[in-house]
């Protein structure tokens, strides 16, 4: 089947260590990761994350076909207001995990993971029947990016009269970004202060706007030291930050409350699918329950190896890699819920070798004094 | 792509992307090849054998791992290991700057070099092996 293809390609192909990721042939890396990585945790890089779903709701009956669907709690948003949720199958098992972007009272925009864009959508689609409403898959007519890291504010601003301080964290604006109007939100997946920029109207067949925007981006933040960072660089900031990635930490066969979202299930709310399993989960606790670790030895935990304890295995890595920040191994992975504790040292079985391992705060792995969005300003 | 890598001659290589120079005293260093550290990029740690081990030619030795990869090195002879490359503990990325100098991984006091040898690729054999690979 043929690689997809967002509406920057043309800069990847050129500039940019492509690789196959869920169908999208995407940068991995320009420079490379560590500099990428290094980038966002200090000044500002861009990503392009056109690869992901936008699919529109509009309706009289939106907000209450949405919170039928989705574990947290979608009528508490007022327009121009984002919330980040997961939305499950009956046995409360995680479909996918996305954010929800209240337009307008009756018009919302969902993001889901490029891996999860048909899936949803029919999702979607099979559970409208009965509501007013109109979905409308806009993903290769919208293109998106992600502007992340300390300067990122300074850096947009310095193509935008719109003061974009006043763009809180979860909140989102109609901007016109040089000549480009885009939705700009505060949101990311970076750990860091940032910003994700929806540009309308630039569909795959006519790219320009989005590669003049890229450019534009990129000259404004070059006196921060701006890079564009590929998936490998989202993947190091996003394991760091502790968020989870669909497929790997999280998927049809984990719940939210194992993998640590309860705070996205609104179990008050009236009713929505999955509803009943979660109760019981919430009530029973989870048997799994997702941990971060650090490792202690030598090595570099990666996804799909053992965690043992005591001579026997206690869970498996989801994701893992070499943080950048922290100079050492680090993981996600699911862990039987009596070894879940902070503190508890585990081995992880690295090829041949058990390396020692401990189960550490890690949501996110950083020092949030010095590095993430609730960092002291310098 | 039209990528270019360094190829010193003089050395022995492997299909594997391994390096091998015959020093002076009859020992030998081991360590990847250019392409073997453009392909991992990053290189953020590197396990090594213990002085003493015994190795085989062919044998893993250690591995190589990048932000992305883990990539086995395999022993090009068989022998003794004499020295690790110490360096590498905190500055692995000594592979990407220097793969065929500083970069050096690990030295073995071979057991049937010249035997061995024979198994080995010479740099203009390395070259044709890395163009079948394009293909």
């Amino acid at each position: 089947m043929a690689l997809r293809h967002t509406q920057l390609y043309e800069y990847h192909r050129l500039h940019g260590k492509l690789v196959d990721f869920s169908g999208f042939e995407m940068p991995v890396w320009f420079e490379g990761v560590i500099p990428e990585h290094n980038a966002v945790r200090n000044a500002v890089g861009i990503f392009d994350v056109s690869h992901m779903g936008r699919v529109l709701v509009v309706g009289g009956d939106a907000e209450a076909f949405l919170d039928s669907l989705v574990t947290n709690d979608v009528s508490k948003l007022a327009p121009l207001e984002a919330l980040y949720t997961v939305a499950c199958n009956e046995r409360g098992g995680i479909k996918d995990d996305f954010t929800v972007y209240r337009l307008a009272e009756e018009r919302f925009l969902i993001v889901p993971n490029a891996g999860n864009r048909e899936k949803d959508y029919a999702w979607l689609s099979s559970h409208s029947r009965g509501f007013s409403v109109e979905l409308k898959d806009v993903s290769d007519d919208v293109a998106m990016v992600a502007v992340q890291g300390p300067r990122a504010e300074e850096t947009l601003q310095k193509i935008t009269s719109e003061p974009l301080s006043e763009i809180k964290r979860f909140k989102c604006r109609e901007v016109a970004l040089r000549g480009h109007t885009a939705l700009v939100a505060r949101t990311g997946y970076t750990g860091e202060d940032g910003f994700e920029i929806y540009l309308w109207d630039t569909p795959l067949s006519n790219p320009v706007k989005a590669l003049d925007l890229l450019e534009k981006i990129l000259s404004a933040g070059k006196e921060f030291g701006i890079k564009p960072c590929g998936l490998g660089a989202r993947d190091s900031l996003r394991l760091e930050a502790g968020l989870s990635l669909y497929g790997n930490d999280i998927d049809e066969e984990t719940n939210p409350f194992g993998a640590r979202l309860g705070f996205v299930v609104k179990l008050k709310k009236k009713s929505f699918i999955g509803k009943e399993a979660l109760v019981r989960i919430n009530k029973d606790g989870p048997n799994w329950r997702l941990v971060g670790m650090r490792i202690v030895d030598r090595g570099i935990p990666r996804h799909g190896y053992e965690i043992w304890k005591e001579g026997k295995q206690i869970g498996h890595v989801t994701s893992g890699g070499f943080s950048p920040t922290l100079d050492v191994g680090i993981a996600l992975g699911y862990v039987a819920s009596e070894y879940a504790e902070l503190g508890t040292e585990v081995e992880i079985k690295i090829r041949q070798r058990l390396a020692k391992g401990i189960i550490v705060k890690s949501h996110p792995f950083y020092d949030e004094t010095q590095y993430g969005y609730k960092r002291e300003k310098r | 792509m039209s990528e270019e890598y360094d190829i010193p001659e003089g050395l022995y290589y492997t299909e594997d992307h391994e390096w091998l120079k015959v020093l002076e005293d009859g020992t030998v260093l081991v360590g990847v090849t250019d392409y073997a550290q453009k392909s991992l990029h990053e290189v953020v740690y590197v396990e090594m054998p213990n002085v003493g081990d015994k190795v085989k030619q062919k044998e893993v030795l250690g591995s190589v791992e990048s932000v992305k990869a883990v990539s086995d090195l395999y022993s090009p002879v068989s022998g003794v290991v004499e020295e690790v490359n110490e360096e590498l503990a905190d500055s692995p990325e000594l592979i990407n700057s220097d793969s065929y100098g500083k970069g050096w991984m690990v030295k073995i006091t071979p057991r049937d070099l010249d035997e061995e040898l024979e198994n080995l690729l010479s740099a203009e054999q390395y070259r044709e092996h890395l163009e079948s690979l394009k293909e």
